[in-house]
């Protein structure tokens, strides 16, 4: 009985004493994801990658930061897909959990009201999940992101089908009504009023409503050559199934900003997948060089045999968002936040993401490749140029 | 042209609602549970018939009963086991656990198939016919026939049978049901049971129409509070008309006045009706 004491006593006394050395030279990255919820099928490549490029990093002997070594480590909350939750869980990160900087959360209604956390209390976030432009355009000093702006989702796909043959003329736009979505539309509208396209539809519906056949009977009745859709992923999925069962064909093609690159979609859908287009600002593409992971491809590859699933961009984002704090804070030379901040408003690297880089308000620039399903497999067809054979026009659901 | 094709969308859709909110509004008539986990039973339905029509390669159709025998056996399990020991206390216990069964659900749900959207897709899913130039999509139609048949089957049930009217009779009057020798433990698992099947039936055909993941349910159960209420409580072929009347609702509102205003539109209509219709008539199946 003595000995049992004493043992855990021991380990309880080990227990207590091996965080706080560890602590001195760990940096901890905190983040609430939605881990569960409705947005759980995307928060996952958060946490998943997140963790993964931490491993990694760690793996290859840390950063060097003024001299000293440093391993990272991510403390993470389940935001439970509640935006309000997930705020207050940034609040406890910042003030409880006293961690170093911060990662951010999936979409950007989440990301809307998290950056307004982090910057409050002046604390370093670099977020990978919300691409709404209105994050960036407030002023705030201490939040950068690594989504493309949502504005631009659609150009390089409205630029593809004014080039191609034959030309479209007409195009339906469905948007959701949460932060993202309304700036895609936003966006979307301005660079069709620069072009000869005539928008014949332009239609907002309920985030996460299940049921678009309202919208897609008047869809229909507007005969477009183009739809363009904006949403969740999972909305995106009902969309193209009532597509098919009430007969809605565009007569060119329907494109999605969200969705499309993930494995969900083609699992769900099946061949009913086949001929949506879509857009990517990530592919794993072996051109794509990392310091720590060899190349996108090794990266996709590695995080697959790991988690199970493939990553799409969002897994690729997040893991870029760690790597910026990598590559800032040896530049810095300290964990002050003003320093941090400075330096990665400086960093110029390339990832197995993209080439980062920051503009002015904080947010990367990176051109949407624009992708299509073709016989179950995801094929980049467009970015200025073609790049794989699209199938344009898209065959009709009663010929296919 | 257009608006007969989104009223026929709306009448449609609105069959599937109102079979949601049968299971509904019968548990809730007979034991006075609002049962919160109900969106949680649709989630499990759809669940079961996805496997049947994924593994066992069942036709989602063929596969409702299955689905149903299997929920009516873990309803009746759930009521004679748990919810028999409360179920003549305060309201809020009910809700209390019932809102617990379904967090559990749930999260059981997301450990056992993960987050992943899954659709039941047989191949004849996107398949439609034309009449007088309006796109019936088959699945619909069949989903819509196939609630009314549940429905018009309990009403056949509540009226014609023995178990029907011991059912009524508890509900009505709890004492006198007893002096006749009707055990109400045993009716109540029996009718708990029957409102989880129903559950289970509209799970597979959401599916079929719509998609599964863990987290359908609290929408589900919402709507299905709306609809259960809207379509009154005593007769099953009440909660088909008020889902086809929150389909058309929602249909039309969603174009012609603004969609973000859908979930206003089901609630406002919610408190119209509960501020208008006197409360008694909520009692009784």
């Amino acid at each position: 009985m003595n000995r049992l004491l004493t043992t855990s006593l021991a380990l309880a006394l080990a227990a207590a004493t091996t965080p706080a050395f560890a602590q001195s030279d760990t940096i901890t990255l905190g983040a609430a994801v939605q881990l569960s919820g409705a947005n759980a099928n995307t928060g996952r490549y958060y946490r998943d990658a997140y963790q993964f490029t931490i491993d990694k990093i760690n793996e290859k002997g840390g950063i060097q930061v003024g001299g000293k070594t440093y391993k990272f480590a991510l403390k993470l909350y389940d935001s439970q897909s509640n935006e309000d939750l997930g705020m207050r869980q940034y609040v406890q990160l910042i003030t409880q959990d006293k961690v170093s900087f911060l990662l951010g959360p999936f979409s950007s209604g989440d990301a809307m009201k998290d950056t307004s956390m982090a910057e409050k209390y002046e604390m370093v976030m670099v977020q990978g999940g919300g691409a709404a432009r209105e994050i960036f355009t407030r002023n705030y000093k201490f939040i950068f992101g690594t989504l493309p702006p949502a504005d631009n989702y659609f150009a390089s796909t409205i630029d593809m089908i004014q080039k191609l043959e034959p030309k479209a003329k007409t195009v339906a736009l469905v948007a959701a009504d949460d932060s993202f979505d309304v700036s895609v539309a936003k966006g979307t509208r301005e660079i069709l009023k620069k072009t000869s396209l005539e928008l014949v539809a332009d239609q907002q519906y309920r985030e996460n409503n299940a049921d678009f056949s309202s919208i897609l009977t008047l869809v229909k009745s507007k005969s477009p050559d183009v739809i363009l859709w904006s949403g969740h992923p999972q909305e995106g999925i009902n969309f193209v199934r009532q597509q098919k069962s009430l007969d809605v064909n565009a007569k060119i093609l329907t494109s999605m900003t969200v969705g499309v690159p993930t494995a969900d979609f083609r699992t769900a859908l099946g061949a009913d997948a086949n001929y949506v287009y879509g857009m990517t600002p990530w592919l794993p593409n072996p051109q794509l060089k990392d310091k720590w992971f060899g190349d996108a491809a090794q990266f996709a590859k590695a995080y697959q045999d790991k988690f199970g699933y493939a990553p799409d961009y969002h897994a690729a984002s997040a893991a870029a968002d760690v790597e910026t704090f990598a590559y800032a804070l040896p530049a810095a030379g300290s964990l002050d936040q003003a320093k941090v901040r400075d330096a990665i408003a400086k960093v110029d690297f390339q990832s197995l993401y993209s080439h980062v880089k920051f503009d002015e308000v904080g947010q990367v620039s990176i051109p949407q490749t624009v992708i299509q399903i073709q016989n179950g497999k995801v094929v980049d067809v467009y970015t200025d140029k073609v790049l794989n054979k699209p199938i344009y026009p898209v065959p009709p659901w009663n010929k296919r | 042209m257009l608006l007969m094709q989104i009223l026929l969308n709306g009448i449609l859709l609105g069959g599937l609602y109102g079979l949601m909110a049968l299971g509904m509004g019968l548990v809730w008539g007979v034991l006075n549970i609002v049962n919160l986990a109900h969106g949680a039973f649709i989630m499990m339905g759809g669940y079961a018939v996805y496997f049947l029509y994924t593994s066992a390669g069942i036709d989602p159709f063929a596969a409702l009963p299955i689905a149903m025998l299997a929920m009516f056996l873990f309803g009746f399990a759930v009521q004679y086991g748990i919810l028999n020991f409360i179920v003549r206390s305060a309201l809020l216990n009910t809700l209390l656990i019932t809102f617990g069964f379904d967090v559990v659900l749930t999260y059981v749900a997301q450990l056992l198939f993960s987050a992943d959207l899954r659709t039941i897709n047989p191949p004849y899913a996107g398949s439609n016919f034309g009449v007088l130039g309006l796109t019936v999509p088959v699945v619909r139609l069949g989903v819509f026939g196939v609630a009314l048949g549940l429905a018009l089957g309990l009403w056949l049930l509540l009226r014609m049978t023995r178990l029907g009217r011991a059912i009524r009779a508890t509900a009505q009057n709890l004492i006198a049901a007893r002096l006749y020798g009707v055990d109400p433990r045993l009716l109540y698992a029996v009718t708990f049971g029957l409102g989880a099947a129903l559950a289970g039936a509209a799970g597979g055909l959401f599916g079929l129409v719509s998609q599964i993941s863990p987290y359908v349910g609290a929408t589900l159960t919402a709507k299905s509070f709306v609809i259960a209420i809207i379509g009154g409580l005593q007769n099953p072929l009440g909660a088909i008309l008020g889902g086809i009347f929150i389909g058309i609702a929602e249909a039309t509102s969603a174009l012609y006045l603004s969609p973000t205003l859908v979930d206003v539109i089901s609630f406002g209509l919610l408190v119209v009706i509960l501020v208008t219709r006197p409360a008694s008539s909520f009692r009784a199946a």
